[in-house]
């Protein structure tokens, strides 16, 4: 069985967070060196644990790694293997979509009531910010050549200067 | 800015003889308490918030707060309180008909559901408010012998002026004089200038600027030419060396961050985009900066977590000779004790609804039976655009720049003035962006990646909101109330709200929205503006409907005027019935122009100590004769 197989190769924490980041990288397009440097990514990693659950969060990984199989170092390819393993999955789709919130705006969002009917209502599933530092390291904010309103301000006069903001 | 803990416990402030109590720790309290304690006069405030806010660490954690809330409407800084609540615009629903909202503090009787809010915490509103500072213009002192409508103010504006530039230097007023032309008589002496330079205009002013400066406009009959403009705003800037002319010699010194240490913090403005709910370095002026050198005096003592409940008078001199008051012991204890502060003078600086809240609760309704009446605000029309380009939203001060072109002229005898503000922070506002945006390119374009970064640049980098600033006149049917089936948690009893947009403002309303089509248009712009029938606020007008928001810009409730038949308060903010009571506040402000209210009632304040000053004088060399005798 594939899922066993992977859950065998994923044994430590480590490994697990390690294929999480590569999944974020994809997700998000920033690199794992921009990720890490939100200083989130085991904040992140855990707070989806404790509301998801392991188990879940292995089949999301072990999913990513089918879909990088599958998609044998093509970008085009991973792209439309990650939307057939895991977007586009009724049970994963709405974590992962949540992963990518998460990034980018540092707030965990109550899952989907039909999801919740179908895989359990975990009482930590409710809408909230994950922390006060995961709002200010929102990757939406270096996204626009911006700040999170409230932090990490450019300083006076700064606004009057055109953005330099360039396609990716 | 250092200041000492004048945090008193209830023994030691009901054990003192105060000349003077103050209701609510405000910018017109902290402004009247500075201002007397200069004179020696002991002054005791009571306040109805926490009171945790005078230190470095307690604004932090009100900081904190925010970054952590869900909603980051004006009040998320400050944890719900049940002794004292306040309104909020997450717990506004839409009108059911035939009942009243009664589900949170404000009880809402329409027709007009309004989503205003204010803070009930030490510094009032101040801490949430934008900051912008113009003044009212010359014309709207006497705007109904000029164009027939509204009330005539019971002082001219050239009374105003010298409290104008008092409260321009207590509030730290960075702006361009010279930008301000819109009245067609002398509003400023000559020469004069703001403490501090204008804030430089948003790049999103500049690309608006470039195509709409020198659009012509038709409002009832007269043709105008449009041009943006820098706002005044109680923001640290650069000090103007002009200035010093008018401040003794001396270039104008910014007021940095209020703490109990030395703090190097708050000294000019960083572009946190932020200004509204909460500056997080101090740069925006708070009334908590006027209240610190209140305390700073020694004579100034605050006494927290207690409400004013009930104002009692002496039924033989009519004086105000006591007030009520319920302290409780924190946010989430009902346990409270009652009891009752004497005073020479009292001054209710409450805030428009909680002044006439608190005067209606103890049964007195003013003689003119105006009190809670004429209730105004400041209805806005949100109207949002994405431009052609990349214009850099989201960055600067919540508002830089905006059109003030249509704040007067003889169409105010048809329709309400109204000026612009242009929002830098895109239109979080009327949409909730960016947090939507992203939602929805996730979850319904499904982007994930570099689409998603592309996508969201497209949706929010080249926002563009119009704040449509409209006007609104006095009316006794609109109104605040009280009803003992409406109490809070200590037994105070709530305020009532029935109001309804007079077609005046309607017709502004619908001309702001047809102005916003134009300047899309010439901008290039992608109209996205719509109005739910299901929105709170919303208001059907001559066949087009329209989403309003509250402003926040309270005022009328207990309305200055000639006599004690056609107001409550005189042209000093005192009581025609009690004289030895001010109200004070934007709730004296007969009619409130096209100007955001707060730099006005702070010059009004600051004329009030004048008179609060004489007062004082006499009754205390009553007091020594009758000591003598």
């Amino acid at each position: 069985m594939v899922l066993h197989k992977y859950l065998l190769i994923m044994k430590t924490h480590h490994e697990k967070l390690s294929v999480f980041l590569d999944l974020s990288v994809v997700l998000t397009a920033f690199s794992a060196y921009q990720l890490h440097g939100t200083g989130q990514l085991e904040a992140y990693y855990t707070t989806i644990v404790d509301i998801i659950g392991d188990q879940t969060m292995s089949e999301i990984l072990v999913a990513f790694n089918t879909a990088k199989t599958e998609a044998s170092s093509d970008q085009k390819q991973l792209e439309q293997q990650i939307r057939i393993h895991l977007l586009s999955n009724d049970k994963l789709g709405p974590i992962t979509r949540n992963i990518i919130k998460m990034w980018f705006i540092g707030s965990w969002y109550q899952l989907p009531n039909i999801w919740r009917e179908a895989y359990g209502k975990s009482e930590k599933d409710q809408t909230f910010v994950v922390s006060s530092i995961a709002y200010t390291e929102g990757l939406l904010w270096p996204t626009i050549d911006s700040h999170p309103p409230g932090a990490k301000a450019p300083g006076y006069g700064t606004w009057a200067n055109p953005p330099k903001i360039s396609e990716v | 800015m250092r200041h000492k803990n004048r945090i008193v416990d209830h023994k030691t402030a009901f054990a003192k003889n105060y000349d003077v109590v103050i209701v609510g720790s405000g910018i017109s309290g902290s402004i009247i308490a500075k201002e007397l304690s200069k004179k020696g006069y002991d002054i005791l405030i009571l306040e109805a918030g926490p009171g945790k806010d005078l230190t470095l660490s307690g604004y932090e954690k009100y900081l904190n707060n925010f970054y952590s809330a869900v909603s980051k409407d004006n009040n998320a800084p400050y944890k719900r309180n049940p002794n004292a609540p306040m309104p909020r615009s997450v717990d506004v629903k839409k009108l059911e008909s035939g009942k009243p909202n009664t589900d949170s503090y404000l009880v809402q009787n329409g027709p007009f559901i309004s989503d205003f809010t204010y803070s009930r915490v030490v510094g009032g509103t101040t801490m949430h408010f934008e900051s912008k500072t113009p003044r009212m213009l010359p014309e709207d002192f006497n705007i109904l012998t000029r164009y027939g409508r509204g009330l005539d103010w019971p002082l001219k504006y050239e009374e105003l002026m010298p409290y104008y530039r008092k409260a321009e230097f207590e509030m730290g007023v960075s702006g361009d004089v010279s930008s301000q032309t819109f009245s067609n008589e002398k509003a400023y002496e000559d020469g004069y200038v703001f403490p501090m330079q204008e804030m430089p205009p948003s790049y999103l002013d500049q690309c608006v600027a470039k195509k709409v400066n020198g659009t012509k406009i038709n409002i009832a009959g007269e043709i105008r030419s449009l041009k943006i403009r820098t706002f005044p705003q109680g923001r640290n800037g650069i000090p103007n060396e002009d200035y010093k002319k008018f401040n003794n010699g001396e270039l104008f010194r910014p007021v940095g961050a209020v703490s109990q240490h030395q703090a190097e913090e708050g000294e000019r403005c960083q572009g946190n985009n932020n200004c509204t709910p909460i500056c997080p370095v101090q740069a925006k002026y708070d009334a908590r900066k006027t209240l610190a050198q209140a305390l700073e005096s020694g004579c100034v003592d605050i006494l927290t977590r207690t409400v004013a409940s009930r104002v009692v008078i002496d039924p033989v001199t009519q004086k105000v000779s006591a007030i009520v008051c319920k302290s409780y012991k924190d946010l989430d204890s009902k346990e409270y004790t009652s009891e009752t502060i004497t005073a020479k003078l009292f001054v209710l600086a409450a805030n428009a609804v909680e002044n006439a809240r608190l005067m209606l609760a103890s049964g007195l309704n003013s003689s003119s039976d105006l009190m809670g009446r004429n209730l105004m605000d400041h209805p806005y029309l949100l109207t949002w655009g994405l431009l052609p380009e990349i214009a850099g939203t989201t960055r600067g001060t919540i508002c830089t720049s905006g059109i003030s072109d249509i704040r007067n002229g003889d169409f105010r005898t048809e329709q309400a003035a109204f000026a612009v503000d242009i929002h830098n922070d895109g239109w979080g506002w009327a949409t909730g962006s960016p947090t939507t945006n992203l939602e929805d390119i996730v979850d319904n374009k499904n982007k994930f990646g570099k689409d998603l970064r592309n996508e969201l640049v497209h949706q929010i980098s080249k926002q563009l909101l119009l704040a449509n600033m409209v006007e609104m006149m006095p009316d006794p049917c609109n109104r605040i109330t009280v009803n003992p089936k409406y109490v809070d948690q200590l037994g105070n009893p709530r305020p009532i709200v029935t109001m309804q947009i007079p077609e005046y403002t309607m017709k502004g309303i619908a001309y702001a929205r047809q102005m916003s089509r134009q300047i899309f248009q010439r901008l290039g712009a992608e109209d996205y503006s719509v109005y739910g029938t299901d929105d709170y606020g919303y208001v059907k007008y001559k066949g087009e409907g329209y989403a309003i928001r509250g402003g926040n810009h309270l005022a009328g409730t207990h309305i200055m005027g000639t006599d004690a038949t056609n107001s409550v308060v005189d042209a000093k903010q005192k009581s025609w019935d009690h004289s030895n009571l001010y109200l004070v506040g934007a709730g004296s402000m007969p009619t409130i122009g096209t100007s955001n209210t707060t730099l006005t009632l702070a010059a009004l304040c600051f004329k009030s100590v004048d008179a609060i000053l004489e007062d004082l004088k006499h009754l205390h060399s009553s007091k020594q004769i009758s000591n003598q005798l």
